[in-house]
């Protein structure tokens, strides 16, 4: 089946009770190599997110990811916020309109979101951030939709290459945000961006 | 046009510290003239803050003020009434 | 009138206090804008507070956003994206040290010195030593 705005509302759902479940893990990880604030952040944006969706309920999946965007960068206070904010808002944009999404349109929508993180955050991969994530996440989604394959094994294949992608981020050094002032001491850390967003692609291959 | 001079003692215990620095500024600004500060060997445009606050004035520097314009007596009147009231401190 | 400062940073308290001293400097003659702290009160930036001062320092003749830390950063850039083009030519962000690019900022404003001006003096502040050597 075609996802519809229906599914997008539930993975929202599904991953604001994540991030809530996650919050001290995310946390523990940012204290590491941050400013132990990611999982209490993420977890204050997306409990505000949660209090605004009833309000676009009946809107099209770009409204809906352009409220989460906008609600994320004036709750969650930290790097998160802009940077998350932003992807939100720019793939909203890129989806427009939309009351369902075809595979391509879902690749174009994350294009675009990892598109606003790469701009807003002028950053790239291998520089230990959520990027480390997104981008392996983006090659496996493009690809499995090349190749025709089913929507739901796209996602899962996003999914897993999310999560290596996260958990390779242990050995790099940060050059890009708080971290990067630990220099080499940044290293044998896990990202706490990387996680996340890694959980965000783990959310769209749950309860399925 | 004649540049007209000035030699100051800067009195106030703080010397060119921020605050008097800005009302240095700001009282220079309000002239057409061009006003030039010499102190320490180096020297400013006493319409422009950090040059000033960079002279490291202190108290008992000497200041050595230049002016240039139609209204250059006023200007250096000004600056020089500062400086003798201490900006405005006590001490 | 003269060109606004906005003070932008992740703590109300450090906001208001550069405010505080800047005002200190400018006897009222320069809007100065503080946007600290998240609504709740909380440590962070918020994009609405930024815009909001942002609209709060704007005389006409425009505004210098003064930043903190890291996402202070990303936050104000995003609120000049949020604004209209007309709007977002007179709005510049310095990446001057926060207190004394602030302070010098507030006295070139007071001057009467267009943005640019302003903008350069508070980037200016990189140079100034706090220690005599």
């Amino acid at each position: 089946m075609t996802p519809d705005r229906t599914c997008v509302l539930a993975w929202l759902r599904r991953s604001a009770a994540a991030l809530h479940e996650q919050r001290d893990y995310l946390t523990s990880l940012d204290a590491a190599i941050g400013d132990a604030d990611h999982g209490i952040n993420m977890d204050r944006g997306f409990t505000a997110v949660l209090d605004k969706l009833p309000t676009v309920a009946e809107a099209d999946v770009g409204t809906i990811l352009k409220t989460v965007g906008a609600t994320l960068v004036s709750t969650v206070g930290g790097a998160s916020g802009p940077l998350y904010g932003t992807a939100f808002l720019r793939a909203g944009t890129a989806l427009a309109g939309r009351q369902e999404l075809r595979p391509v349109d879902a690749l174009a929508g994350f294009e675009a979101a990892y598109e606003g993180i790469v701009a807003r955050g002028k950053a790239q991969r291998g520089e230990k951030t959520m990027l480390d994530a997104f981008g392996p996440a983006l090659d496996a989604l493009r690809a499995a939709i090349e190749a025709k394959q089913p929507f739901a094994n796209a996602l899962r294949a996003a999914a897993d290459a999310a999560q290596a992608g996260a958990l390779a981020t242990t050995p790099m050094m940060a050059t890009k945000g708080r971290a990067s002032y630990l220099g080499q001491r940044s290293i044998g850390h896990q990202d706490p961006g990387a996680t996340s967003l890694a959980l965000f692609f783990q959310m769209m291959t749950d309860g399925k | 046009m004649a540049t007209v001079e000035k030699t100051l003692i800067l009195v106030n215990k703080v010397g060119l510290h921020a605050r008097p620095a800005a009302l240095f500024v700001q009282t220079a600004a309000r002239f057409q003239a061009s006003v030039r500060v010499v102190c320490n060997g180096r020297q400013a445009d006493a319409k422009r803050i950090l040059p000033v606050l960079q002279l490291g004035a202190e108290q008992g520097s000497v200041l050595r003020l230049f002016a240039e314009g139609p209204d250059a007596d006023e200007a250096i009147n000004a600056l020089t009434r500062l400086v003798q009231e201490r900006f405005g401190d006590p001490e | 009138m003269a060109v606004g400062l906005v003070i932008v940073s992740h703590s109300a308290r450090l906001a208001e206090g550069v405010v505080e001293l800047a005002a200190q400097m400018t006897h009222g003659a320069v809007r100065l804008a503080a946007a600290g702290g998240m609504d709740d009160g909380g440590i962070g930036t918020s994009l609405a507070r930024v815009t909001q001062a942002i609209a709060s320092a704007d005389s006409g003749d425009g505004v210098v956003a003064l930043i903190d830390l890291g996402s202070a950063a990303l936050i104000a850039e995003m609120a000049l994206e949020s604004l209209d083009a007309e709007q977002r030519a007179h709005v510049r962000l310095s990446g001057g040290p926060l207190v004394e690019g602030a302070i010098l900022a507030a006295v070139e404003a007071s001057v009467g010195s267009p943005l640019d001006e302003v903008l350069a003096t508070a980037e200016s502040a990189r140079s100034l030593e706090k220690l005599k050597r």
